[in-house]
Order: C-alpha cells, then sequence, then structure tokens
C-alpha cells in the first residue's frame, strides 16, 4: 500500500469512529461514576431526603416546627448550649497545642524532636472506642492517676462523666491530626525565606506574625474545619463519657433516632449540625477548589 | 543530677516537662490498658496490680460472641478495602490522567464527605436506609464505612498518579509499549505506595468504624467496636482492656509494615490539595 492510501484510508476510520478526544471523555467519565454513584447514595441523597423529612409535621403538612423545637424544648436548647462550648473551648485548645508542636518539630532538631516526629501520629490510628475507654479507667473514679496522686495526698476532680473528659478525649483525637496537617503546611515554607528573616533581625513574635501564620493560615483554617466538624459530629467519647444530661448533638440524635424512634426529629438535629457546620464547609471545600485550579 | 539540669539551662527543663506531660497524656490511657489486661487482681488504692496473670485472655477468648465480632470485623474490612479499590482507583486515575467534562467537579464533589459532620451525616444515612431496607445488612454496613475513605481513597492514590513523570511513560510508548503495559510495568508500580497507604487506612478505619455501624448495623452486625461498647457497661475493666489490645493489634502489625511509606505529607495529601 502507499503512504497516501494509507492516509486516506486513517481519514476514513476517523470519519466512522469517534475522536480520541471523546474517547478519553467516555473514559474518564465511566471511571469516575461508579465512585460518584456511591457518594450519591451515601452522601448527597440523604442530606436532601433528610433536610425534606425535617420540614414535615406531625399533621402532615410542611413547616419549621421540629426546628422550632430545637430551640423551645429547653433539654434540646441545653444541649445546643453545651456542643458549642464544648467545641468552642476544645478548637481553641486544640489549635493552641498543635500549631506550638508543629512549629517545635519544624525549627528544632535532635533526638527529641525525632522521636516526637515519628510517635505523634499513633493517636491517629488507635480506635477511638479504645482511646475512650483507657482514658476512663485512667481518669475515672478510683482509675489509675487518682490511686497514683493518692500516694502524694493529692484527690483527683471528678473528670469522667463531665465535660472535662469530653474536652480530654476530643484534645486526645485531634491534636495529632492537627499537628499532622500543620507540620505539613509549615514543611512547605522554604528554611531559606526564615533564616534571612532571622539574619536581618526579626525577632520571634514578628518571625511568626509576619512570615509563619500568613504562609500556613490556609492550613490553619482547614484544620480548624476538621476539629469543628470532628467534635460537633463526635458520638464515640460523648456517648462513653459525657453525662446523661446535657447531652452533645451526636449523643442526642443517636438517641432520637434509636431510643426514641423519632426520625423526622432526629432528621431535623441532624440538618442542625450541618447548618452550625456551613460556613466552615463551604469554606473548605472553595479553599481546596481554588488550591486545585492551577493543575487542571 | 542537679547539676545536670543547672548546665543545660531553664529552656531545656521547660521543654523536658512539656514533653513528659504531654508524653503521659498521650501513651498514659495505652499504657494503663496494657497493665489492666495483665492483671488478675488490682483492687484500690493500689498503685499496680496484686496478681499478674493471663485469667482475662482467657475469659474474653471463651466468649462465642467476641469471637465472631472479630471474624465479622475483618470480612467487612476487607469487603470495604477490596470495593474502594475497585471503585476509587480507576477514578484517581482519571483524575490524574484523563482530560473529560466535569472533572472539577466530581473531583470536589469527594469533599462532600468531608464537609458534614458525621453523626448528622450518620443519622441522615440512617434515616434513608430505613425507607430502603439497608438497615441491619451487610450491604448498608459496608456502605456506612464507605463514606470515611472514599475521599482519601481517591485523593491520595490521585497525587500519586500525578506525581508519576509523563516523560517516563512517553518513552516506554515511543519503544513500541501498549497503554496498558506502560500503565501496568511504569504507572502503577510509581504510585503503588500511595495506594497501599491509602488501602492501609481504609481498611484500619473500616475495622475501626463505631458510630455509623451503631447506628445501622444494630443488632445483628456486631463489629468489634460495637461489642467494645457492650464490654464497657457489662464486663469488667480487665476484660474490656483484653479485647482493647486484640481490637488494637491489627492497626500495629499494619502500621509498622507500612512504616516506611507512612508520612505526615501522605497523610495530608488525603485531606487537602497542596
Amino acid at each position: 500500500m502507499s503512504s497516501k492510501s494509507v492516509i486516506q484510508a486513517g481519514r476514513a476510520t476517523a470519519k466512522k469512529t469517534i475522536s480520541p478526544e471523546t474517547k478519553q471523555s467516555i473514559l474518564g467519565l465511566a471511571m469516575v461514576l461508579p465512585s460518584f454513584a456511591i457518594l450519591l447514595i451515601v452522601v448527597i441523597i440523604p442530606i436532601v431526603q433528610s433536610f425534606i423529612l425535617s420540614l414535615s409535621n406531625d399533621a402532615g403538612g410542611y413547616d419549621l416546627s421540629r426546628y422550632a423545637y430545637l430551640f423551645t424544648d429547653k433539654g434540646m436548647r441545653g444541649n445546643i448550649v453545651f456542643t458549642l462550648r464544648i467545641t468552642a473551648i476544645t478548637c481553641a485548645a486544640v489549635l493552641l497545642v498543635s500549631y506550638s508542636l508543629a512549629i517545635y518539630m519544624r525549627f528544632n532538631q535532635g533526638p527529641i524532636v525525632d522521636l516526637i516526629r515519628r510517635t505523634y501520629m499513633i493517636p491517629l490510628f488507635i480506635p477511638g472506642v479504645i482511646a475512650t475507654y483507657g482514658l476512663i479507667n485512667l481518669l475515672g473514679n478510683h482509675g489509675w492517676l487518682s490511686r497514683i496522686l493518692e500516694t502524694v495526698g493529692v484527690t483527683l476532680p471528678r473528670i469522667i462523666f463531665d465535660e472535662k473528659g469530653i474536652i480530654i478525649a476530643n484534645l486526645w483525637f485531634n491534636i495529632p491530626f492537627t499537628t499532622m496537617l500543620l507540620s505539613s503546611a509549615l514543611a512547605g515554607i522554604p528554611s531559606s525565606v526564615i533564616e534571612s528573616a532571622k539574619d536581618v533581625g526579626v525577632g520571634r513574635l514578628r518571625l511568626f506574625t509576619r512570615f509563619i501564620f500568613p504562609l500556613s493560615y490556609k492550613t490553619f483554617l482547614v484544620a480548624l474545619t476538621f476539629v469543628f466538624m470532628g467534635v460537633i459530629g463526635s458520638f464515640t467519647a460523648p456517648f462513653l463519657i459525657g453525662a446523661n444530661s446535657p447531652q452533645m448533638l451526636g449523643v442526642s440524635m443517636q438517641q432520637v433516632f434509636s431510643v426514641f424512634q423519632e426520625r423526622e426529629q432526629a432528621a431535623a438535629i441532624a440538618f442542625f449540625s450541618f447548618l452550625l457546620c456551613s460556613v466552615l464547609g463551604a469554606f473548605y471545600i472553595r479553599s481546596m477548589a481554588e488550591e486545585e485550579k492551577g493543575k487542571m | 543530677m542537679l547539676w545536670y539540669w543547672k548546665h543545660v539551662g531553664p529552656r531545656r527543663i521547660v521543654e523536658f516537662i512539656l514533653l513528659t506531660i504531654f508524653a503521659i497524656f498521650f501513651a498514659g490511657p495505652l499504657v494503663n490498658l496494657l497493665v489492666l489486661a495483665f492483671s488478675e487482681k488490682w483492687n484500690y488504692p493500689n498503685v499496680l496490680p496484686q496478681i499478674w496473670g493471663f485469667k482475662w485472655w482467657e475469659f474474653v477468648l471463651a466468649k462465642d460472641d467476641i469471637v465472631s465480632s472479630i471474624s465479622l470485623s475483618f470480612l467487612i474490612a476487607t469487603l470495604v478495602t477490596l470495593l474502594s479499590i475497585v471503585v476509587c482507583i480507576p477514578a484517581a486515575y482519571a483524575f490524574a490522567r484523563l482530560q473529560f467534562p466535569l472533572k472539577r467537579m466530581f473531583l470536589f464533589s469527594f469533599l462532600l464527605t468531608h464537609a458534614f459532620p458525621k453523626m448528622g451525616l450518620y443519622v441522615s444515612i440512617a434515616v434513608l436506609f430505613y425507607q430502603i431496607g439497608l438497615m441491619n445488612t451487610l450491604l448498608g454496613v459496608v456502605l456506612i464505612h464507605m463514606i470515611n475513605v472514599l475521599m482519601f481513597m481517591t485523593w491520595i492514590p490521585t497525587a500519586a498518579f500525578r506525581n508519576v513523570h509523563r516523560a517516563q511513560e512517553e518513552s516506554a510508548r515511543d519503544v513500541g509499549a501498549s497503554p496498558f503495559k506502560v500503565f501496568r510495568s511504569i504507572t502503577l508500580p510509581m504510585a503503588m505506595p500511595g495506594i497501599v497507604v491509602a488501602s492501609i487506612f481504609t481498611f484500619l478505619n473500616s475495622l475501626d468504624e463505631a458510630q455509623g455501624t451503631f447506628l445501622v448495623g444494630i443488632p445483628d452486625f456486631k463489629t468489634m467496636p460495637i461489642v467494645m461498647y457492650s464490654i464497657i457497661s457489662d464486663f469488667p475493666s480487665s476484660a474490656g482492656a483484653v479485647f482493647s489490645i486484640i481490637l488494637t493489634l491489627p492497626t500495629i502489625i499494619l502500621l509498622v509494615a507500612a512504616q516506611r511509606l507512612v508520612s505526615a505529607d501522605v497523610l495530608a495529601s488525603g485531606f487537602q490539595m497542596k
């Protein structure tokens, strides 16, 4: 066959079959759709549906009565205030400790730093139930800590079945994850920037406010988002450690759903917890989308 | 001893105290469980057990429902891991290498799994599952375990595929390798560490998942963490400590095995774009 006829034959097939771009589009969509289908079933449909269900009232119509209940019922209102307070305290404490630790690990060397670097992520992989159980045994009434402190004559205050216990458990779960996010962000700050700032005599505080924080504040906000949502949506620790009342929202909605079998009311509490997190959630998605823009 | 502290200076001392508090805070609960698991008698106010032994190990391992929960947990974790590999790895490859319509929209839709508080999401799912009859089914439990892993199971491998240099793939194509052969012998092996890390997390995540299973799997799907809930209230603390160690063991084994691959950077790429 001459080269001319090969080209002609090629053109003929190109006309009959689909172009490579279309082929790639179809292939790409086919590869993505199965995971998107799961996402649809486990996230998108449930959220839309729980929103619709939460608007239905006892009479069969639609109104905001399920939401009104959240604020008129005294117990429920107490739960909401309690949840917000625990969340605020946890967020502040976690970010303070994690930031300090991440900075410490970034700008110090030595065997101790290496040891922390190798071990600080371990709690991330310990099952939540186990860690909570360990905390109950350690900090509880007649627990190990109280036995140890007893020998030097100190009495441990009540921690378990109290908000102190929930906060401590939240710190235990959230500090390693937040530290991980922040140290990965700090690792991205070039040492040369810090070194040259030090050379021209910038103090520690200014170094932080002018260089380190601005270069990592986005991750800081992502970390805040994760801690905030993690605490509002938590169940295991408050379920096992918390007092009967007031409850964290996660425990409260599980009770309403499983014990009282009021699915509409549970849906309303769930959707209310989404609203509480909506600002941070939207921020998280937006900032990730911006970050990605340059790569596509 | 004292001269040593004077020599190192106050900064080191403060550093040392803070780190000690830190270590006790994180290791304390776990060490406590370890001691509890091997104690046969430990009355208040003794600081250490009076009698050490394996009594509670025999007690726990003789309970049928506890042993069956272990195999159920491993079955579910294996199913979740296989399903997420089959579903997410192709998607990750498509995100990294192919051009298709609505690509960004699809990529960011996975963020939705982490943009809602977990228990709220689980309750919403339970409401749906109740209507379509997925409550108390294996499929329902597997699906609820998928939520937590969808994002990093897609994003970590996407980052891994992106880090494979196109030049290497292209040079393989130039010497006549088929696209599939290039994927098999160049792209996949180079992205493997990321895929392995993501799979291990998926497995561990499923093994440890308690809240969602508690909501949609009760009463038939009692995985290890669910059994743990009842052990905490029904059994002496030494029995709970033994079971805690059994539940944590797979985590420790897998992490030690994968130690080389796990780093803050790889992990962080599963939760944020960098």
